[in-house]
């Protein structure tokens, strides 16, 4: 156990005497990530205003068949304008969001009190021309109700002969829920610098000291070999949760400095502490999994090729809860990377997660490092770990 | 003391197995310094692993003091003191902190740990010690890693290679060292492939070609079995007869 704490004291001596890694493996996440999150939300959000508050242009075909309806969504901040020849392969190419056509039969129905058509083209794979389009729509949709009122009254009905059922409609998303959706991207940025975050450290102590060439002096020591590698691990460990910590708080301080809707959003104490009860398990995995694969490998540069692949694991759960969500159910908190993902996501919105399902995952996910701890102690006392190529 | 018996030891490489230590057996005594002599790729690294409990050999035993060194690995550990031939010091400790990691594994308190510096740099003439080892020269670098090997104290010594890269005066100075290692008493076991080198320092050589030993004896008795009187001569004829067997 002595070994253990004298092995992890050197390494992180070692590493904090690096200071230009340690400055930017400990600093440049905290800062890049909430510049991203908080850069992405307010981008979307100032986009989401001036598309709902601009004059919004919308090429109109036969506006002339139409004059009233054009005034009316003049009223309503939208200005028809010429429409381009072809308007189907225009809204293809992006050059406008949506094109309303007026059929030329419109004044002639619109005077028999038929039901006049219009025609709205766009593209409903763009995700950016969903306002534009939401707004065209609710405007012309305001227009025939205003219109079917109207025209009730003067055969001297009610109008609410046309409202057979209403809809009222309640939203009972809570601040804290609003904020889970804000932060859709924070259980896999928070995910991949547990699992990864330590990652050229873990690969460092163990394949790059064998390419050193200092293991061997350090393996012919008396102290046990699963001491020096839980010494490592530990260093790693304690490494990969400072890094986390200041990632977290750089979360606490950018939103509470951020502009808009993101203010009501900001985390307390408590939820940071519980993210990271969550994140150590994931560390511990993390770690122990580099240090398999730093024991398993040849160099440094073998080590580093596994890195792309298990980067893309901490997404498989998120892609697969954006294609098919699931209701929370105990067995996912024994899932690695979903039971996080799931955990994150529930802390965030400020849903209460059970003892029962705190349990399982701690228990499940220690096992999991256990065993990878086993499996990596068993390649550290191989013979051709010391023996540096 | 430490006590070689037949030891053997295959690798298996792509082109079959490689057979690099076959049935290597010798005494290297108390008070003494043995040389390992042998060519590039003679196995002298390997047997010598296999020395350090480093290396399991496939047959034959080593052993130091008495204990059989792979069922008790770590108690013939706490009585070697080993300079490897791969012996990177690390560049962001100073060399008193590179010792003192060693001292520490070895489960060293810290006074010991210590005085053991202080006798060693004078003893090995560091004077850097409180120098981070980024840009030592080769002679600081391998002293480092000498004083780390000894921090506690052992009895016996193994050195592979030890003055490789090393300028004149400073291996002249390793010289001295190890004749003073051999005045207190203790076990030094060194490799080389330089013959001058081992005839200068060794009471015993061991000259080892193509894994096996090809002679044992000091270096007169090695000048009279050849028959040569030039060293490079002796070692010359020792290492060829095997090739050509």
């Amino acid at each position: 156990m002595r070994t253990v704490f004298i092995v992890a004291r050197k390494e992180l001596v070692d590493l904090f005497r690096d200071r230009r890694t340690v400055a930017l493996s400990l600093l440049l996440m905290p800062i890049l990530f909430p510049a991203l999150i908080l850069g992405a939300v307010g981008l979307a959000e100032s986009k989401a205003r001036t598309q709902l508050e601009k004059t919004l242009r919308l090429p109109v075909i036969g506006a002339e068949h139409a004059p009233n309806l054009i005034r009316f969504l003049r009223a309503q901040n939208i200005e028809a304008e010429p429409a381009p020849e072809d308007p189907d392969a225009e809204v293809r190419a992006q050059t406008f969001d949506a094109v309303l056509r007026i059929s030329p039969d419109f004044a002639d129905n619109w005077r028999s009190s038929r039901s006049a058509q219009v025609e709205l083209i766009y593209d409903s794979s763009r995700e950016d021309s969903r306002i534009p389009v939401a707004r065209v729509r609710g405007a012309i949709e305001q227009y025939n109700r205003t219109l079917a009122v109207l025209r009730t009254m003067h055969r001297g009905m009610s109008p609410e002969v046309l409202q057979p059922v209403r809809i009222a409609q309640r939203d009972v998303a809570t601040p804290e829920s609003k904020r889970g959706m804000l932060l859709a991207f924070l259980p896999y940025l928070l995910i991949l610098s547990s699992f990864l975050g330590g990652a050229y450290l873990v690969i460092d102590v163990t394949a790059g000291e064998r390419e050193r060439q200092s293991l061997e002096p350090l393996l012919a020591t008396p102290a046990s070999r699963s001491a020096i590698m839980s010494g490592k691990i530990l260093a790693a460990i304690i490494f990969g949760m400072l890094s986390l910590s200041l990632i977290l708080v750089g979360f606490k301080v950018s939103l509470a400095v951020a502009p808009g809707s993101l203010r009501i959003v900001n985390p307390s104490w408590q939820l940071l502490f519980q993210l990271l009860l969550v994140l150590l398990p994931m560390v511990l995995i993390g770690t122990t999994l580099l240090t398999l694969i730093s024991a398993s490998v040849k160099s440094v540069k073998e080590a580093q090729s596994y890195m792309t692949v298990l980067m893309l694991l901490p997404m498989v759960p998120t892609f697969l809860l954006m294609v098919n969500p699931i209701k929370n159910q105990l067995w996912q908190f024994t899932v690695p990377f979903l039971a996080q993902n799931q955990l994150i996501l529930r802390l965030v919105r400020g849903e209460t997660v059970s003892f029962e399902e705190w349990a399982v995952y701690i228990v499940t996910s220690l096992v999991l490092g256990l065993i990878l701890w086993i499996a990596a102690a068993r390649l550290y006392h191989q013979e051709r770990l010391a023996i540096s190529a | 003391m430490i006590e070689v018996d037949n030891l053997h030891k295959t690798f298996q490489s792509k082109s079959g197995p490689v057979h690099a230590v076959r049935g290597v057996s010798f005494r290297a005594p108390d008070g003494q310094i043995t040389g390992l002599l042998g060519p590039n790729g003679a196995g002298k690294t390997t047997t010598l692993r296999m020395l350090y409990t480093l290396m399991t050999p496939d047959k034959g035993s080593v052993r130091v003091d008495g204990l059989d060194a792979h069922r008790d690995a770590t108690a013939a550990r706490q009585r070697l003191g080993v300079l490897p031939d791969a012996r990177s010091i690390y560049k962001r400790l100073t060399a008193r902190e590179n010792i003192e990691y060693f001292g520490r594994l070895h489960g060293l308190d810290k006074a010991t740990i210590a005085r053991r510096i202080e006798t060693l740099a004078q003893t090995l003439g560091i004077d850097f010690l409180d120098r981070r080892a980024e840009g030592f020269s080769q002679g600081e670098r391998t002293k480092t890693a000498i004083a780390r090997a000894l921090v506690h104290d052992p009895r016996n010594v193994i050195l592979d290679e030890p003055t490789n890269g090393l300028d004149v005066m400073t291996t002249r100075s390793l010289r001295e060292f190890l004749q003073r290692l051999r005045a207190e008493g203790r076990c030094v076991i060194f490799s080389s492939h330089i013959m001058q080198e081992v005839a200068a320092l060794c009471d015993r050589i061991v000259v080892i070609a193509g894994g096996q030993v090809r002679a044992i004896g000091t270096p007169d008795e090695l000048r009279a079995t050849t028959g040569e009187s030039d060293l490079e001569n002796v070692f010359v004829r020792l290492t060829r007869s095997e090739s050509e067997s």
